[in-house]
Order: C-alpha cells, then sequence, then structure tokens
C-alpha cells in the first residue's frame, strides 16, 4: 500500500491512496490519516482511484478517520472510488456516509 | 471443465496477503471468470481468513489449508484451520451501524457470495463458501 499526502490550505490534506487496504495495510492508513488529524488538518479527502481492493478492515479504518474528523470539528470524504470499493460501500450500507466525489479537491469544497 | 487449486500456509508468518497472492495465480489459470466474479470471491475469502486469523488463533498460530473449486455453475472455496473453535451464529450475523469501526467481515461474506458455513470438525474450523457464477 502507498500513499501520498498533500496539505491544502491551514486545516485540508488529500490522502492518495493506492494498492491494497486489508487486515495487514488497513491499521498504518488509520495511523497516518489520525496523525493528520491529530496535528490540526481536520479536513480530510482520500482519493482511491489507485485502491485495488478494500475489505471490512479498510471500512474500519476509514469509519474511525471519519469519526476523529468530526469529533475535531472537521470531516473525511472519499473521491474516486473503483467499481469494486462502490460495491463494497452499497453492500455495507455505506454509501450515504461515505459518499463519493469526482475529486479529492471537489470532496474538500462541497 | 473443473479445476481445482489449493494451498497450505501456517499464519503467522502468513497474512491475508497470501490468499490475494494465491488468487492471482488462479485467475490467470481461470481466465473465464469475470471482474466482478473475482473481486466478489476475493473479497469473501479475504474476510474469511482475515477472520480466521484474528479470532481463531490463541497465541500459537494457526495452520490452514485453503482448497477451491472453480467450474462453469459456481467458485467454491473450503478454508480449514487449526485455531480455536468459534462462537459462531452465522445466521445472526448482520452489517453494524454505519459509524461501527468493525463487525463488517461475515456480514460482508454473507452478501456477496450464494452460501457461507461454519462448522467445527474434530479439532478443525471448516469454513466454505461458493458463488455461484453468471450464465454464459
Amino acid at each position: 500500500m502507498d500513499h501520498t499526502v498533500e496539505e491544502v490550505g491551514d486545516d485540508a490534506a488529500v490522502i492518495t491512496l493506492a494498492g491494497r487496504v486489508n487486515m495487514v495495510t488497513a491499521p498504518a492508513v488509520r495511523e497516518l490519516i489520525t496523525g493528520i488529524i491529530s496535528a490540526g488538518r481536520v479536513r480530510i479527502a482520500v482519493d482511491l482511484d489507485a485502491v485495488e481492493f478494500i475489505d471490512s478492515s479498510a471500512l474500519g479504518s476509514l469509519i474511525g478517520c471519519l469519526n476523529a474528523a468530526r469529533r475535531a470539528n472537521g470531516d473525511l470524504r472519499i473521491s474516486r472510488p473503483t467499481k469494486h470499493i462502490l460495491a463494497v460501500l452499497e453492500v455495507s450500507n455505506l454509501i450515504q456516509l461515505l459518499r463519493p466525489y469526482p475529486s479529492a479537491h471537489a470532496a474538500l469544497e462541497a | 471443465m473443473t479445476t481445482e487449486h489449493h494451498i497450505d500456509f501456517a499464519a503467522p508468518p502468513a497474512d491475508v496477503n497470501i490468499v490475494h497472492e494465491f488468487l492471482d495465480g488462479v485467475w490467470s489459470r481461470d481466465a473465464s471468470l469475470t471482474a466482478d466474479e473475482r473481486l466478489a470471491f476475493e473479497l469473501a475469502l479475504v474476510e474469511l481468513a482475515a477472520n480466521v486469523m484474528q479470532h481463531a488463533d490463541t497465541g500459537a498460530g494457526v495452520a490452514c489449508r485453503l482448497r477451491m473449486i472453480v467450474d462453469e455453475a459456481s467458485v467454491s472455496a473450503l478454508l480449514s484451520d487449526t485455531g480455536r473453535a468459534g462462537d459462531i451464529d452465522l445466521a445472526a450475523c448482520e452489517m453494524p451501524d454505519e459509524l461501527s469501526e468493525s463487525g463488517r467481515g461475515l456480514a460482508l461474506v454473507q452478501l456477496v457470495v450464494d452460501e457461507l458455513g461454519y462448522q467445527r470438525v474434530g479439532s478443525s474450523n471448516l469454513w466454505t463458501i461458493r458463488k455461484a457464477r453468471a450464465a454464459a
């Protein structure tokens, strides 16, 4: 699992993930994003275009980060999920909570 | 045509990536499966393996045997492990509240395959999944 972090303004960040987010890599995703939130960037966009696989541990990490962002008066949004990720979000009833945006910057500006 | 594939592994040191790698090999030999069939089955099997690694391991690790069968009608897998018996009621398995940070694994498996079974056989847990294939 690879990632990049782009700081946006004073309080936002775009995290671009790539590869598989599963039981092996989901804890690192959670640690990465909650660290960014703790450092004051509470508006988070997670771009998923290059993520080839997610499972329930990935969902748990994303929800954990969403909860952390909201506790800090921010939010977490996702952009560009692949067809596989959309299917997992739909079957898990998370498509409203993690509504997809067409780009990470659109997610931050919405 | 029916094809069979199998792998034995011990976790640790193996983690769920061994299931991804195993399936990469299966898909390369069974090119007839659609991308949707592959991803749904991969999700189900990775969730099952993760469940075993998280809940059946009492600290000494678990030995796992995975057997997979692909034919024209379905894709199925049997995953057995030497871990502790699961206290599992598949009928009561449901998707948790949307803000919950865990507890989705087996509910997800049930939603993406047609059959999910669990039984304790001797000193092993035996998980089975089957997904019907779209008519050609």
